[in-house]
């Protein structure tokens, strides 16, 4: 690097000044929005990027977001370049093109000036409550294109140096089912990114445009260096895997996913090559999301707490084809991406694991497990509506068992909603909500347990809807570790009948009728005959594992009453000393290969060139 | 009996403040805290400071001893009792994961393992109406499996307590006589706000930590006692208000924040003396600096605290009133270091008062805030503690020097980029209290203490656009000092969803009305003399099918509409927007205090008649963006009453140093602060 004219504290100062931009744009957006997916499920995020479209800084509610908002800017530089003013306001929602995830999504950017001179630009996208289209709320799961999904904008001019474009305005309002919730969002998101843009102005005030546009350039390549330092403590090679999504969003076949994740010096290349066609259903996953959900799990890999700037993410290159259900074809419907976006990230960790059992855990639970209850309170007469995630087990690794009970990877600073406020609020008896103890995920580490949540419907009548995906493959366990369990609803009706299944589409349920929503265990990781014996004792008095499996898989002999049990250390040693009884008769879980079990195939990693 | 007294643990010090009623007069102390035996060092502390305890009317209490041992894991072994389906509330909490770009993320274990979770049959709905009854047959089978597993606390958290305390209330009867010796903490003694998970954790940790405290304050009362101690002995809540040492061995988790809160008192005070209704409390030491926003002479309480939360972990969420502190790794002994990828940090890693700071010379050999105030000029090495300690310049030179080679920067440079790197760490902290909560911070002012406050004020206010510090008197007794101001203060907290529209204005009168009678009932059982007792009503209110809710204040002559104003005031200020939607009660708030009569504060003497008698020798200190200039410096104690001082110039006084930037005005105000003006920029 040439002379530099500013120090390097300087660059500091003004990379936190940078930082804490985009994050008091986080914090004002989800003060001022008035839809409660915005200000608590944090359904958005907020960046800082520059005039050539590079990543800043951010500050995002949920992983998918990273990185997004490069190509929004993108685009709104390849469509306006020249013509862009100050106190203008760009919108994009178009999941077609940069930037967008689904329609709900809206990109809203505004350049920053300073003295005359466009300096970065400030760019937020969060989740608006409905954009139209054929369902309430517009993302729908039996959608089956994109016009009934909500309405499209390809990068528009919404504010016009200062002066909102009515005709914008107006045809938003006519085509959203509650625009005037809408509206307040959409300017709450606008006046946001004003924040940011005194920010920065205040900081080119401070230290002058150059030397801010200067930092930010030894910024973005102290990132690309710290990236490359990790990249080359890991072990280089190709590494393949392949896992099966449930179906394509409308019950159809199973979707392959297929990765080939090349490992080298200087760069870390993802290569989905092989991966299934777009879906009919709308689950397929626009460029962006998948490009995003990518470096999710390239950052989680190389340095989780890396500050996420394009630097960082150099040497990542993603290999996509067309018309696959990661690069969808217009008008193939998008609006629950989410079902499939989880499984770019999942396959890569899978493909990697093996090499980085001490970076990388056993697959989760994977699904975002969504829930939706409504109807009509017969006590108030109003319309109630609830719709939340599930918490689910995560994988073991090399140094820890996994975590039972947390979002999903799609999920991040999201909360489960309380059994008490949950039943002041809707018709509803939490009969239980306990840890789901399944005979899956053993290991040397132990898979982290799901839930088990039990509604009783406590109203004439109400509507249940539930997408809980990974209800036919289960996560993945490693290096001799086994696989966790499937996520699920069974729904008791008062008539005694019984229904199983992984998706629900608004199945109108009569009062004293029982939901049982299940989350499934995260895979396991070593074999589970290594697991120290006083572990496995914990485990069984703890109920996370049985007695019988205690014995059968774990090969671990307890004696005593169950509130005070020790370990037979002599007896275990003549069961372990026997080898792994897996797949022996009366094992309750013996890892027999699931039929439809998706595979990891790593390759023997190859030298280092 | 004329002296009251307070004696504040902290992790390094223990600092003792006692003043005589009748002349006003300030005794200070300063020992180092006994980790082993805390007793011994409030004993300690009393006989070094010359303190008859018979004289003793009021004795104040700050301790770390709860915090210590929730962080130190260092509690008793406890079994938890729910309702039947929910024992794994506890291990579930909110699911949600804080660092959410790490696969490996570790979720907060619980404090009672699932094995000593246990359930039994009872069920009542949110509106306090029995679905099924207490199955007494279940508790006592509960009973039995506690004593058999020895355990050595009980917690009883029912869902919907809050609404329906008879179960819980006959729950914890039954253990207690069932496992005699065995404290049970139920949650509706310490809560009854909405949210299991919440108000199971805040019942858990009660009970975790109530043998050690019962234990801690039954030993220190009697061993005062037993000096003579007749006067009250109160301990210091995380509320802000103190309370007695009964009522603090069965609720100890209200002592979690107990020694900061008492600074954050203390400059409510000096703030409301000086004139200044809204001010920031900062408070900067050796490891963290702690910021709080006061505003309009009121300390801000939050219940949705959380012990040992950060941006990357969760924490443990207790539902209990709590002064509103962000803290940040920023102190004396911040460490400035270097990162893989080149960036440059300070801190949260602190080189604690051992090794310490390069310049304490006692081994330390990396760079801290201290050397780099040390060659900033801003530390005199032959005055630090009053010359009790000499540091060591040359050692400061080499840590500091060798970070600023690493980044081709000389040792002035580089002892300024820390300053800078630790100011903007703390100006987030700054900023997370006031913008991201809708304060514009030049409507406040700061009051600075602590040993570093002084150092960094300035620069701070500037950055801020704060036009106004104050220095109090004391800095580095602040806490212990303001614990002497503090009135006696109990929350009581229900959750109770109601419409508040005309219909049912009545009714939301005689709720808050109830909650207020049963609140002033409570200062009756704690033997403690008040001079006054009165209540603070607050209803938090939000508009019907939105989350956020607004902590609103009853006025004593409110009618609906004036309350609904005040609401939609107050939300608008806090969420940029108020709506015609209707509103809804979601909790019923009355916060009980109970008046101790204040102390006058003496005016110090009027200082020398001249400023030159306070001067000492010039020096020559850097600043940002001047590079050295010539500085006067003064000492404190010396400083004729209201002079104004121009800057640069710097303040010293035996614990601390205050930094005046150019353009910055210092004066002594005659209570003894220092108080800090600059003209608003645009």
């Amino acid at each position: 690097m040439t002379a530099r004219s500013v120090d390097l504290f300087t660059v500091e100062v003004i990379k936190r000044a940078l930082v804490s931009a985009a994050e008091q744009m986080f914090v004002a957006l989800g003060r001022t929005a008035k839809s409660s997916v915005i200000y608590e499920v944090l359904d958005y995020g907020c960046a800082v990027v520059d005039r050539a479209g590079r990543m800043v800084a951010q500050a995002n509610g949920i992983p998918p977001f990273i990185g997004v908002l490069t190509d929004a800017v993108r685009d709104v530089l390849a469509k306006f370049r020249g013509r862009i003013r100050p106190g203008d306001v760009f919108m994009t929602n178009d999941p077609y093109m940069g930037g967008a995830t689904h329609q709900n999504d809206v990109v809203l950017v505004a350049p920053v000036f300073f003295n005359g001179e466009l300096v970065l630009f400030a760019a937020s996208k969060a989740h608006w409550n409905d954009v139209g289209g054929k369902d309430p709320g517009s993302w729908s799961p039996s959608a089956t294109d994109i016009y009934q999904e909500g309405i499209q904008f390809p990068v528009v001019r919404l504010v016009s140096a200062g002066e909102e474009v009515e005709d914008i305005v107006e045809m938003v309002a006519r085509n959203v089912r509650a625009p005037e919730l809408t509206l307040g969002d959409m300017r709450a998101q606008a006046a946001s990114l004003h924040v940011a843009a005194r920010r920065v102005a205040e900081l080119c005030g401070k230290f002058g445009v150059e030397a801010v546009l200067e930092a930010i350039e030894i910024s973005i390549d102290q990132g690309r260096r710290h990236a490359l330092a990790e990249l080359r403590s890991l072990p280089h090679g190709v590494y393949e895997a392949e896992e099966f999504i449930d179906d394509d969003g409308l019950g159809g076949d199973p979707v392959p996913v297929h990765v080939r994740v090349t490992l080298s010096d200087d760069e870390f290349v993802v290569d989905f090559t092989g991966t299934g066609k777009t879906c009919a259903g709308p689950i397929n996953c626009p460029l962006s999301v998948l490009i995003s959900t990518v470096k999710f799990a390239y950052q989680s890999v190389l340095s989780p707490h890396a500050a996420p700037n394009e630097g960082f993410f150099a040497p990542l290159r993603i290999v996509v084809p067309e018309d696959t259900v990661f690069n969808p074809k217009r008008p193939a419907p998008i609006s629950t991406y989410w079902e499939s976006d989880a499984y770019s990230g999942d396959v890569i960790w899978r493909a990697l694991a093996a090499a980085l059992p001490d970076r990388i855990p056993a697959g989760h639970f994977l699904s975002v497990c969504g829930t939706t209850v409504s109807g009509i309170s017969d006590e108030t007469g109003e319309w109630f509506f609830s719709v939340e995630p599930n918490a689910g087990g995560w994988g073991a690794a090399a140094g820890k068992d996994g975590e039972s009970a947390l979002v999903c990877t799609n999920d991040g600073e999201t909360y489960i909603l309380s059994a008490e406020v949950a039943e002041t609020r809707y018709p509803l008896l939490v009969e239980q909500f306990a840890l789901h103890a399944a005979d899956a995920g053993h290991g040397a580490r132990r898979g982290g347990l799901g839930i088990v949540k039990d509604y009783r419907i406590r109203n004439s009548r109400a509507s249940v809807t539930a997408s809980f995906g990974r209800h036919l493959y289960p996560p993945w366990g490693f290096a001799g570790g086994h696989d966790g369990s499937t996520n699920g609803v069974e729904v008791y009706y008062p008539d005694g009948r019984i229904d199983r299944r992984g998706r629900l589409s608004g199945e109108v349920m009569p009062a004293g009728t029982l939901v049982r929503f299940i989350t499934g265990t995260g895979g396991g990781y070593g074999d589970p005959m290594t697991r120290p014996p006083e572990a496995v004792r914990a485990d069984v008095e703890n109920g996370y594992v049985s007695r019988e499996a205690a014995d059968c898989v774990y090969g671990v002999v307890l004696a005593g009453d169950p509130l005070a049990l020790a370990v037979d250390a002599r007896a275990t040693e003549r069961r372990r000393a026997k080898g792994n009884p897996a797949g022996s008769e009366g094992s309750p879980t013996a890892s027999k290969e699931n039929p439809k079990a998706s595979k990891a195939k790593p390759r023997v990693p190859k030298a280092t060139p | 009996m004329s002296r009251r007294l307070a004696v504040d643990i902290g992790g390094t010090f223990t600092d003792l403040v006692a003043l005589d009623e009748s002349t006003g007069a300030l005794d200070l102390g300063k020992t180092l805290t006994t980790p082993g035996n805390f007793a011994d060092g409030v004993l300690d502390a009393i006989a070094q400071g010359n303190v008859d305890l018979a004289d003793v009317s009021q004795f104040v209490h700050g301790t770390t001893v709860v915090i210590n041992a929730l962080t130190e894991r260092t509690g008793c072994r406890v079994a938890l009792v729910t309702t039947r389906g929910f024992r794994d509330v506890l291990e579930i909490q909110r699911a949600n994961r804080t660092d959410m770009y790490n696969l490996l993320y570790r979720k907060p274990t619980p404090f009672v393992p699932r094995a000593l979770r246990f359930e039994v049959r009872e069920r009542v709905t949110w509106k306090g109406e029995v679905l099924e009854p207490l199955s007494e047959e279940d508790v006592l089978e509960v009973a039995t499996a506690c004593q058999r597993s020895d355990v050595e606390a009980i917690a009883v958290c029912f869902l919907h307590a809050y609404a329906h305390v008879e179960h819980e209330a006959r729950a914890k009867r039954l253990l207690e006589e069932a496992c005699p010796g065995i404290p049970v903490s139920a949650s509706h003694e310490l809560t009854r706000e909405w949210r299991e998970y919440e108000r199971t954790n805040t019942t858990v940790l009660n009970a975790y930590v109530r043998p050690v405290a019962d234990a801690y304050l039954a030993s220190l009362a009697e061993q005062l006692e037993a000096r003579g101690l007749r006067g009250s002995m109160l301990t210091m809540q995380s509320n802000g208000g103190t309370s007695s040492f009964g009522r603090s061995r069965r609720l100890p988790i209200h002592l979690v924040e107990s020694g900061p809160v008492g600074g954050i008192i203390g400059a409510a005070a000096v703030a409301r003396q000086a004139g200044l209704e809204n001010c920031i409390a900062f408070d900067m030491g050796g490891t963290t600096a702690k910021v709080s926003v006061i505003e309009s002479g009121e300390v801000a309480i939050r219940t949705d605290y959380h012990l040992e939360r950060s941006q990357t972990w969760a924490g443990y969420p207790l539902r209990i009133p709590v002064v509103d502190i962000v803290e940040v790794g920023a102190g004396g002994g911040s460490i400035a270091w270097l990162d893989e990828g080149g960036g440059l940090h300070v801190g949260p890693r602190s080189a604690g008062a051992s090794p310490g700071p390069a310049c304490y010379g006692r081994g330390g050999t990396l760079p801290t805030v201290t050397d780099a105030n040390l060659l900033a000029g801003r530390l005199d090495a032959d005055y630090f503690l009053a010359g009790r300690m000499t540091l060591n310049g040359e050692s400061a030179r080499r840590a500091v020097a060798s970070l600023g080679e690493r980044v081709g920067l000389g040792e002035d440079d580089a002892a300024m980029g820390i300053l800078r790197l630790v100011n903007a760490n703390m100006q987030a902290a700054l900023e997370r209290v006031t913008v991201e909560r809708g304060h514009d911070p030049r409507d406040f002012a700061l009051v600075a203490y602590g040993g570093a406050g002084g150092l960094h004020a300035s620069s701070l206010a500037r950055q801020l656009h704060v036009g106004t510090i104050l220095i109090p008197a004391a800095p580095g007794q602040f806490s212990a000092w303001g614990m002497l101001l503090t009135d006696l203060r109990q929350d009581f907290v229900r959750t109770r969803v109601t419409p508040c529209n005309p219909a049912t204005w009545e009714h939301v009168r005689s709720e808050i009305g109830d909650l207020t009678s049963e609140a002033l009932r409570s200062f009756a059982e704690e033997r403690v003399v008040v001079e006054r007792a009165w209540a603070q009503q607050y209803v938090d209110l939000r508009y019907a099918g939105q989350e956020h809710a607004v902590l609103t204040p009853i006025l004593e002559d409110d009618d609906l509409d004036r309350l609904l104003e005040r609401f939609h005031a107050l939300h608008e200020r806090a969420y940029a927007f108020r709506l015609a939607d209707p509103v809804e009660v979601v909790n019923y708030h009355v916060a009980a205090w109970g008046t101790v009569r204040k102390p006058s504060l003496r005016e110090v003497d009027a200082g020398s008649t001249s400023l030159s008698a306070a001067r000492k020798k010039d020096r020559r200190v850097q600043y940002e963006g001047l590079g050295w200039v010539s500085a006067r410096v003064f000492e404190r104690d010396r400083i004729p009453v209201d002079r104004a001082i121009e800057g640069p110039a710097v303040i010293e006084e035996p614990a601390s140093t205050t930094v005046v930037l150019p353009g910055q005005t210092v004066r002594r105000d005659r209570f003894g602060n220092l108080i800090l003006v600059e003209e608003a920029t645009p």
